[in-house]
């Protein structure tokens, strides 16, 4: 057993010699932090964000509701929070808890069913007794009588002017028209709103520091790769060292210097960005372990399966890139479809955002992150199976 | 006492018998070396010797321990030596032999004292700090032969370790192996230098297709193809002088004269070749230059397979 930690030293010292592993453990995702951070705004008007959180999840994929929510969230009001479609719990306990100062749900079929001119509802939550609901439904009303009126217009221009002129055409020009309406609200104030926490930053952060956490993995598996090509695994196996404290020591390698990396972003989020991950440690901690735990199994498995060096950075920016996209690191999943936030789910990465997001952004309690951990423990234990299996089949040819 | 006994190893990968009944013994503090051109099996066997291949049939034994039954045992007291450079390459020499020392399970004041003791032995004490990787070949080899030392194994697999470097590092490292076995240690050495094998073995078995084709001693291994000794000399003289005196020495088999040559064919040209000086001195005639050829093992490989060894 003491020879998995010889190991394992042995590789964090390989690791860390390694100039290129500070670039993309640390540098490069401090680097792109601050520049999606600038990109979207996370800098632009100091570390606070004045409008009220508003929770917001939609069943409905119809271009009317994308209409709806894209003015909902320029709004100067209200600031949504996108919830999956099977969230509304969590949604639910944040608005009781006063984290949020309502939330809406958008029915399935809303845009048809509107266009139709048949009755709709939209449901909205929130604590009657606020003085903030009255704000939140007033946007909401100037939102909807917006869309209403221009969907009226329409309707009446095409039964005037027949099909010369598209609806879609004078719906938008008709939307456009009232872009800057008579009556702002401009100062709002809530129990629900944290001046110091970065909203912006608060999916940013956690995004990049999982892209390259799994970006770094290229180093890690190149020790891996090389020991094999060197022949120096097959001399490690002339000793009497068996082969699982070998690849549990690899592991163990990569596992702290992932781990570690995430420490460092996280303080680094939380006194410099002030992303709110030390709203409950514990969760942080654990989501943080377990995403170390999947990303340093993929990582020994992409060196247990590349053949060498090339194929090693091939095999690690290919997930990066995958998971990265589709998981939701580079754009929050709650801004996709339904559908494509399912699909996103396979990756690991939508899993560790979830859980980094439900205590960072969400503020949602240490239950929140369960299943995320138990998903990406999951992802881990996978990962690792096929390491071993991989490992045992390739020294047996 | 043997301390290598390999009795009838098979091994094939696919269609190819890389390993066709093998069978050896080593005894304790000698150097048994397996010769052979590439691809002969030898490799092969040493990696089944090292349990990292199962033999297909077949068992040996290292010190007494069975390769199929107590692999631990056989790796308890084994060093290997591999063809290849198997160090960790942007590790120094110092952190290599550190780390292998502790995968052969030597640990605190043992270990660095043995680090040290081999670093010394293998002249790179002042270099211990350096990349292995800023090496040059002579001293990756020697690193690499040096971190099998380390827990004092009472047998060692050499496999190839001259492949590829300068004279004076080749050197270097014979006079090591030679300095193993007079340790006590048991050395199974390959290669397919016959002059290495020549020099070094005690025992040595020639092998070819994954078979042992011949195996003894050296002196054992010529007398299969019964040569004589070819003695080369040139003279001062005619070689016409001196043919007719010549061809009646005792021990003098054959004698010709060619293009300013003559060749004699002896039995022993350790006896022969003082009668030829005197033989010479009598005749008034100087002796300028002599070469012996003895018959060697690349004669025996050339007469055993019908090739040459390094074909």
């Amino acid at each position: 057993m003491i020879r998995t930690f010889d190991i394992m030293l042995k590789d964090i010292h390989q690791i860390l010699i390694d100039r290129q592993t500070f670039l993309f453990l640390l540098i490069m995702p401090v680097a792109f932090t601050f520049l999606f951070g600038y990109a979207s705004g996370g800098f632009s008007s100091g570390s606070s964000d004045s409008r009220l959180p508003v929770g917001y999840i939609t069943r409905d994929d119809s271009w009317f509701s994308q209409e709806m929510h894209e003015l909902l969230a320029d709004s100067e009001v209200i600031r949504l929070q996108e919830f999956p479609a099977n969230k509304l719990d969590e949604m639910d306990k944040l608005i009781a808890n006063e984290k949020l100062a309502a939330g809406i749900i958008i029915p399935e079929r809303y845009g048809a069913d509107f266009l139709k001119g048949k009755p709709i509802k939209i449901t909205l939550i929130a604590d009657n007794s606020a003085t903030s609901t009255t704000t939140v439904k007033s946007a909401i009303l100037s939102t909807l009588i917006r869309l209403d009126s221009a969907a009226q217009t329409a309707n009446i221009m095409e039964q005037m002017i027949g099909n010369r002129t598209p609806f879609d055409y004078i719906f938008e020009e008709t939307l456009s028209a009232w872009e800057t309406p008579l009556i702002r609200i401009s100062k709002i104030e809530s129990s629900a709103i944290d001046p110091e926490v970065n909203e912006t930053l608060a999916y940013i952060s956690p995004g990049m520091m999982l892209q390259f956490a799994i970006a770094g993995l290229m180093t890690c598996a190149q020790i891996i790769v090389n020991e094999r090509k060197s022949r120096s695994l097959q001399r490690l196996f002339t000793t009497a060292t068996r082969r699982i404290h070998i690849l549990a020591g690899h592991y163990l390698a990569i596992l702290g210097i992932i781990f570690s990396q995430f420490t460092l972003l996280i303080l680094f989020g939380t006194f410099a960005l002030k992303v709110n991950y030390l709203r409950n440690p514990p969760a942080t901690f654990l989501v943080a372990f377990a995403s170390a735990l999947c990303i340093a199994a993929l990582g020994l498995l992409i060196g247990v399966v590349s053949k060498n060096e090339d194929q090693a950075v091939v095999f690690s920016l290919i997930p990066m890139f995958v998971f990265s996209g589709i998981g939701g690191a580079w754009m929050p999943l709650e801004f996709t479809s339904p559908t494509f936030q399912k699909i996103g789910h396979i990756s690991p990465i939508a899993w560790a955002m979830d859980g980094f997001e439900n205590i960072a952004s969400r503020g949602l309690e240490f239950n929140s992150v369960l299943i995320p951990v138990a998903a990406l423990l999951g992802y881990a234990t996978a990962f690792f199976i096929l390491a071993a299996w991989r490992f045992q089949v390739s020294q047996e040819h | 006492m043997d301390a290598i006994e390999v009795n009838d190893l098979y091994k094939s990968f696919g269609d190819v018998k890389a390993v066709q009944g093998v069978s050896f013994t080593a005894e304790q503090g000698t150097i048994f070396s397996l010769l052979g051109p590439n691809g002969a099996g030898k490799t092969t066997i040493i990696a089944m010797l090292s349990t990292l291949l199962r033999p297909d049939q077949g068992d040996a034994k290292i010190m007494g321990y069975s390769i199929l039954e107590n692999p631990m045992g056989v790796k308890s007291v084994l060093g290997v030596v591999p063809q290849e450079i198997a160090l960790y390459e942007d590790l120094s020499a110092r952190e290599n032999s550190t780390f292998w020392g502790k995968m052969y399970g030597l640990r605190g004041s043992i270990l660095k004292a043995r680090v040290d003791e081999v670093l010394e032995m293998i002249g790179l004490t002042d270099r211990a700090k350096g990349a292995v990787s800023k090496f040059s070949g002579g001293m990756k080899r020697r690193v690499n032969i040096g971190v099998a030392l380390l827990h004092k194994p009472q047998v060692i697999y050499m496999d190839e370790p001259t492949v590829g470097i300068d004279p004076q590092s080749r050197r270097n490292i014979l006079d090591s192996v030679v300095a193993l076995k007079n340790q006590g240690m048991t050395v199974l050495y390959t290669t397919h230098y016959m002059e290495e094998a020549q020099e070094l073995s005690d025992k040595i078995a020639i092998m070819d297709f994954g078979k042992i084709v011949a195996s003894g001693t050296h002196a054992e291994l010529v007398k299969i193809v019964g040569q004589l000794d070819r003695i080369t000399l040139t003279i001062n003289a005619e070689g016409s002088q001196v043919l007719e005196t010549w061809k009646a020495i005792s021990g003098v088999a054959q004698i010709s004269s060619e293009n300013g040559f003559l060749t004699v064919l002896a039995e022993d040209s350790n006896l022969v070749l003082p009668r030829l000086f005197d033989s010479a001195a009598s005749l008034n005639v100087r002796i300028t230059s002599v070469n012996i050829l003895e018959p060697n093992l690349e004669a025996v490989f050339l007469h055993l397979t019908g090739r040459a060894l390094r074909d």
